[in-house]
Formats: structure tokens, sequence, C-alpha cells
């Protein structure tokens, strides 16, 4: 089994103070930074924002060290491999240098207090999306190192991820062979709506599934893999029940206006699959009728679909709708062997 | 509701049956009739110093023709598609043998101006509205309002509709506040209050918000039904279609697939949640599957046209969808084509003009 979404964290800023400068260090000591634990994404008391048991571990919710990632994950589900996703870089500001100097922060610790722990884990490379710039240089630093498989891009940003001044990320990526892999939430200063920020939590939450849309939409029509013809990018806890309704839109209505994107040169539809997969959670699938969700999964098939187990997010009973509604073939391609070939990881030792 | 006269319809010999209604007819007043119809402290305002609000053709350019018909457009140098009632009733009337066709004015779409103003924009709109109407009996028409004042929107609805030839609000698919917001509630019940549904229609003012702009017209043109899915989630959120029951929504021009996976995303998302939001007090599924409808064009579609079947099952849309061509707009659909082959007869006949009677009340026969 592969677990292609499991967070962790710094407890505070003092976990990351060996691997920031001095300048940086005394910056955020007279700012008074701390790491809040995206308190916007994941409020403590959500229900969403941690499962019953995780909630009942010592220490935080997420993770902010390897015993107890080893204790609540790895020792419970045996992956053969655990992608790590840190969002800690979601907290950052504006200021572009604080940015960058947080992402190198953040892919040091992962390497010296995760990675170099245990064979089985793996890791998003984390950047900034202010300065792509910066995020080529960070993907130059330490891309080659086989440990991470990808490169983090949260989806609230300024632009959408087809854009033009993000080809540069791509380039680097696919040079090294890393994935790319949008994962929910993001700055906390891009609304999720157009028509502003909303009022709820639980709109908030919903609008990770509508916001990932329009970044597929935008990576395709945008020539990304035109330009990258080996690219794959990974959605993660953004859900994918709604693939069908988005690709029949987008397919029809490129053969409307293909013109004015000479560079999509096959269907929106078939970019999407061949380079594009899914995390399962949320899964957000009918509780009530597994009849339909099965007829949704077929609609998607089990091979764009990777497995997660979003530790310590919980997402509802709809996970187990999931489990269900799949056969042992396509059981076997959502927990494995879709993300060993996606993330061209060995299954066997 | 005394005051509403039901229209008295000229006897003919043998009533037909209403086999198609249009839901999405796009009438254009061309800016220098809609200047010549205004009083003249607007037309000068207007004249001197433009509006404020960007038009998303200016930085989405459509690719050919201007996004409209190529055959659309009316002789003479004014001429625009849709600003001509012939052409209309020539090109899509007669051709496609229309019984009622309802007139989807995208004029006041954006309602960014000041109140006095927009209230005059909404009143011109309607009044040229009002002359096709008379002129043309299968035409009806949704009334435009000045819906960021909701008193000076009230007081349109109040002025248009005591005739029955009004048959629903039409607002855009993004306002100054979410379409849920309490300040739009007072629209929300003085239409329902008339029995007239309130169609949200793509295409509305598009702050600088959420993920930023995209490069092209492709991915704005498939954003329109992204768009929609963060509004539904909103209306459905803020309760107002449960403080409101007699509430109808018609989401038009958004597409339809996308409502199924949205649904399931609430109910799971409100299991989980439903404390935060007190006003949902019943599964979303239910609330939209009891309030919402939804137009066809630009209808998606499957490369197996079952998909589409199984699709409407799933979200239990059989008789929530409406027909429409978006006449004259280049991706106009043909009600002989549209409609994927897999729809069965029965299913064909309510989606074409069946579901938009009973939305309507409009009679199931017509005096032709």
């Amino acid at each position: 089994m592969i677990d292609c979404d499991v967070h962790c964290a710094p407890a505070s800023m003092e976990a990351l103070a060996p691997y920031l400068s001095d300048y940086w260090r005394e910056y955020m000591d007279g700012a008074g930074i701390r790491v809040l634990g995206m308190v916007g994404a994941y409020p403590p008391e959500a229900p969403t924002s941690a499962t019953p048991a995780a909630r009942e571990a010592p220490g935080p919710a997420v993770p902010s060290s390897y015993e107890a990632l080893k204790e609540r994950v790895l020792d419970r589900d045996a992956p053969t491999y655990a992608i790590l996703n840190c969002l800690t870089i979601c907290e950052a500001h504006r200021n572009p240098y604080y940015q960058a100097a947080l992402a190198s922060a953040l892919n040091d610790w992962l390497r010296a207090e995760w990675l170099d722990r245990d064979d089985r884990l793996r890791a998003s490379l984390v950047v900034s999306t202010v300065d792509p710039d910066d995020a080529v240089a960070e993907i130059e630093r330490l891309g080659d190192d086989p440990r991470f498989v990808q490169v983090l891009l949260p989806i609230r940003v300024d632009a959408p991820y087809g854009n033009k001044r993000y080809h540069r990320i791509y380039e680097a990526a696919a040079k090294r062979g890393l994935a790319i892999g949008l994962h929910a939430w993001g700055r906390a200063g891009h609304a999720p709506t157009t028509t502003g920020f909303t009022l709820t939590y639980l709109e908030d939450y919903l609008s990770n599934p509508i916001i990932v849309q329009t970044h597929v939409v935008s990576l395709v029509s945008e020539g990304v893999f035109t330009r990258f013809p080996d690219l794959r990018v990974s959605l993660m806890e953004c859900g994918f029940a709604w693939l069908p309704a988005l690709l029949w839109r987008f397919d029809k209505d490129w053969k409307g206006v293909w013109r004015e994107v000479p560079w999509v040169k096959e269907r929106p539809s078939t970019y999407v699959r061949r380079h594009f997969r899914a995390t399962t959670a949320p899964s957000h699938l009918p509780t009530a009728a597994p009849r339909h969700a099965a007829e949704l999964l077929e609609a998607i098939g089990s091979d764009w679909l990777l497995y997660a187990s979003d530790y310590p997010h919980d997402h509802g009973p709809s996970a187990q709708v999931l489990h269900d509604a799949l056969d042992e073939d396509a059981a076997r391609a959502v927990l494995s062997t879709s993300a060993a070939a996606f993330y061209r990881l060995a299954t066997e030792p | 509701m005394t005051e509403i006269q039901v229209r008295e319809r000229p006897a003919a010999k043998e009533p037909r049956t209403v086999k198609l209604v249009d839901c999405d007819i796009h009438p254009t007043l061309t800016w220098h009739d809609l200047l010549g119809r205004l009083p003249h402290r607007w037309r000068s305002h207007l004249e001197r110093y433009g509006r404020r609000t960007p038009i998303v053709t200016e930085f989405y350019p459509r690719t050919s023709n201007a996004g409209f018909r190529v055959d659309s457009w009316p002789e003479g140098p004014d001429g625009f598609p849709g600003s001509d009632l012939g052409l209309l009733r020539q090109q899509l009337l007669d051709e496609y043998d229309v019984d009622y066709g309802i007139l989807n004015s995208l004029g006041l779409l954006s309602c960014h101006e000041v109140p006095e103003l927009a209230a005059e924009l909404a009143r011109v709109l309607n009044d040229w509205m009002w002359e096709w109407i008379e002129a043309e009996p299968r035409l009806l028409g949704a009334i435009v309002v000045p819906y960021e004042y909701p008193e000076l929107a009230v007081a349109e609805i109040e002025r248009c509709a005591v005739d029955d030839r009004w048959i629903q609000v039409i607002l855009p698919d993004s306002a100054e506040q979410p379409l849920g917001s309490r300040a739009y509630w007072p629209i929300y019940e003085a239409a329902a209050a008339r029995g007239l549904p309130v169609a949200l229609h793509t295409a509305g003012y598009w702050p600088h918000l959420d993920t930023g702009w995209p490069s092209y017209y492709l991915e704005e043109h498939v954003a329109n039904s992204m768009r929609m899915q963060s509004q539904l989630t909103n209306v459905v959120c803020e309760g107002v279609l449960e403080a409101i029951p007699e509430l109808k929504i018609v989401l038009t021009e958004s597409g339809v697939a996308w409502s199924t996976s949205l649904a399931w995303a609430l109910d799971n998302a409100w299991e989980l949640l439903r404390d935060e939001v007190p006003r949902l007090q019943h599964r979303p599924s239910e609330v939209i599957r009891e309030h919402v409808w939804f137009t066809t064009q630009p209808i998606e579609e499957p490369d197996d046209p079952q998909d589409f079947v199984r699709m409407l099952e799933h979200g239990q849309l059989t008789d929530r969808l409406l027909f429409a061509t978006d006449y004259p707009h280049w991706d106009f659909d043909s009600p002989a084509q549209a409609l994927p082959p897999s729809v069965p007869r029965d299913l064909r006949r309510k989606i074409l003009a069946g579901t938009a009677c009973e939305l309507y009340g409009l009679p199931l026969a017509r005096h032709a």
C-alpha cells in the first residue's frame, strides 16, 4: 500500500531554527512569527481537522515528530511508502525572501528529521509560490534527492497554474522526473470564490474541489503538457467525483474554441486522463446510494485514483463507500499500483 | 394577488400542444438605442463618463465572429445580434416552431452603478423587452432588476409583475456579495410571493478574487460552471431556500452535470459540519432537488450518451431540466440536435416543454 497524502508539520518555529540563518531567526523572533497550524484551513476543533484517534494522541494532531508518525500511521497501516505533505509553507507571508527561506528550512527539516529516519518515507518538495524563480532554485538545490517525489503547490495562489509564469517550475521538475502535487488550501490571503471570502468554514472547505478544477483546466489550456509531455500532476485533498462532468464540458468547449489554443492538440480529457491523478480523500461519494458511487467510480477509472489516508484529517464515512465499491483489481490499483507507476516507486524491495 | 391581470388570449380555431419552450434567449438593446431611451441626465452621464465595470468579452475575446452565430447579425451598420425582433422570429421562433421563448437580457448583469442609474437601466431594458413581448405573443420576459439596491429591485418587480408574461426575475451568477446573502433576500421574497422563479445567469460581474485570472476564453467558458458551483453552495448554506419555501431557482447557461457531485460533496460536508450552518436544516441534496432547476445549453456531452441519462438519474434531475438555445450566441443549441440520442422520448418531451410549462405555469396548449 502506498499512502499518497500524510501530513506532518513542525510544532513550533523553534523546531525550524537549526535550518534558518541568523537573519531569519531574528526576523521571526522580532515579528513574533509562530507556526499556527493553518488554523483557517484546519480549525483545531473542526470535525474535519482530525480523526478522533488523532485527537486523542498526545501532542499536535498533525505529527510533528517521526516517532509520532511511526506510532500513529506507519505501525498502524504498514504502508510500503508514505508521502509527507508539509503545508506549513502556506503560513508564509508575501515577503518573497522569507517564503524562499522558509521553504528551504522546511525541506532541510524534512530530510534530516523524517526522510533520513525511515526508508519508507517520501515527501513533496516545499517551494515558494510567490516567486517562481525561487521555486526553481529550490528544485535545483534538492530536486535530485530521490526521496522528494513531487513539488508541492497549494491551490490558492495568485494565478491559475497553467499561467506562463509557472512554466519554469514545470521545466525544472520535468527535467528531474518530479511530479507536481497540487494540494487543497493555500495562502490565507486568497479568497476562494469570485464573490470573496466565505462566511462559513463549510463553504471554504468545499471550495477546494471547485478551485482545483480551475487549475486542471488551466494547466491543459495553457499548453503545459505540450511543452512538458512527461509532466505528471497529482491532485491532493480536492476530491475527484467532479471529474466526469468537468471533462464532458471541457471537451465540448474545446471543440468550439480550439483555434484559440492551438497547442492543445488532443482532446482535453486525453491530457487529464494521461497526466493527472487524484487522491482518494475526501471522496465525496453518496453515502446512501452505493450503486451511484460504483457507477461514478467506473466512469473515473480506478487507475486515476491514488489512495491517501490524509492523516490526521477526517472527511467522514464516504471513505468507506469508496472502499466498498472497489473490487479486488480496482482496490489494488487504488491502493498501490497506480501510485507506484505515477511516482515511479518500486513496489518490490 | 388581485392586481395580476391574466392576459386574454385571442380565440383561435384549434389550440396546439406546446412542444418547445426556449428558456434562454438573449435580446440586445444596442448602446445607441439604450442611450436614446434614457432621461437626459443619465444619457449625458454615460456619454461623458462611461461605465466602470469591464465587459468580460473585452479581456477574453471570443475566438470567431465575436461570439455570435454568423447569421445573426442584422443588416446595416448598427445591427447587432439579438437586436432585431424580425430576425429573431425568422431564425428562432419560426424556424424551430418555438411555442414560448424567454427573453433573458444580459444588459444589467453588472449592476455596479449609482442607484438611480441602475434603476433607470432596469426600467429601460424592461420597457424595451415589453415592446417585443406585446408584439410577439410567443415571447415571455425575465425582469431585469437593480439587484444591488434590493428596495429598488423590489419596486421594479412590482412594476412589471402586473402582467403574467413576465415569468421570472433574472440575476447574474456573481454580484457584490454571494447570492445567498441576506442583502438579496427581499428580491427572492418578492419573486416568490408572486410565483416568479429567479434565474441566476452565467457571465456576471467577475471581481478579481479567487485564483486570479486565466489567460484564455476556453478557461473562462469552462469556469462558468465552477462559478455557479460556488454560488449554489452559498445559496444552499445561507438557508434562503428553506426560509422562503416557495422560492424556485433556475441556474441558466452554467451546465447541469456538475450538480450531482456538488450535491454529494455538500451532503458529506453537511453531515460533518452541520452545526456551523443551522439555517440549513435539510440535507443539501434534498434542498437542491426541491428548489433548483437547470437550463440545458451548454449541456455537457459525454462520449457515451448513456452516461448523460445516468447523470440525470444520479442527480434526480429528470424533471429539473429546461431546454434552452442561447440564441444568438455562437454555441447555440438546436432543439433537434442538442439532447443526446440516449434521452428517452418521454423525458425529451419534458425537457423540451413539459417541465418549463409546469415551472412557469404556462398553458400546455396554445392558440397558434
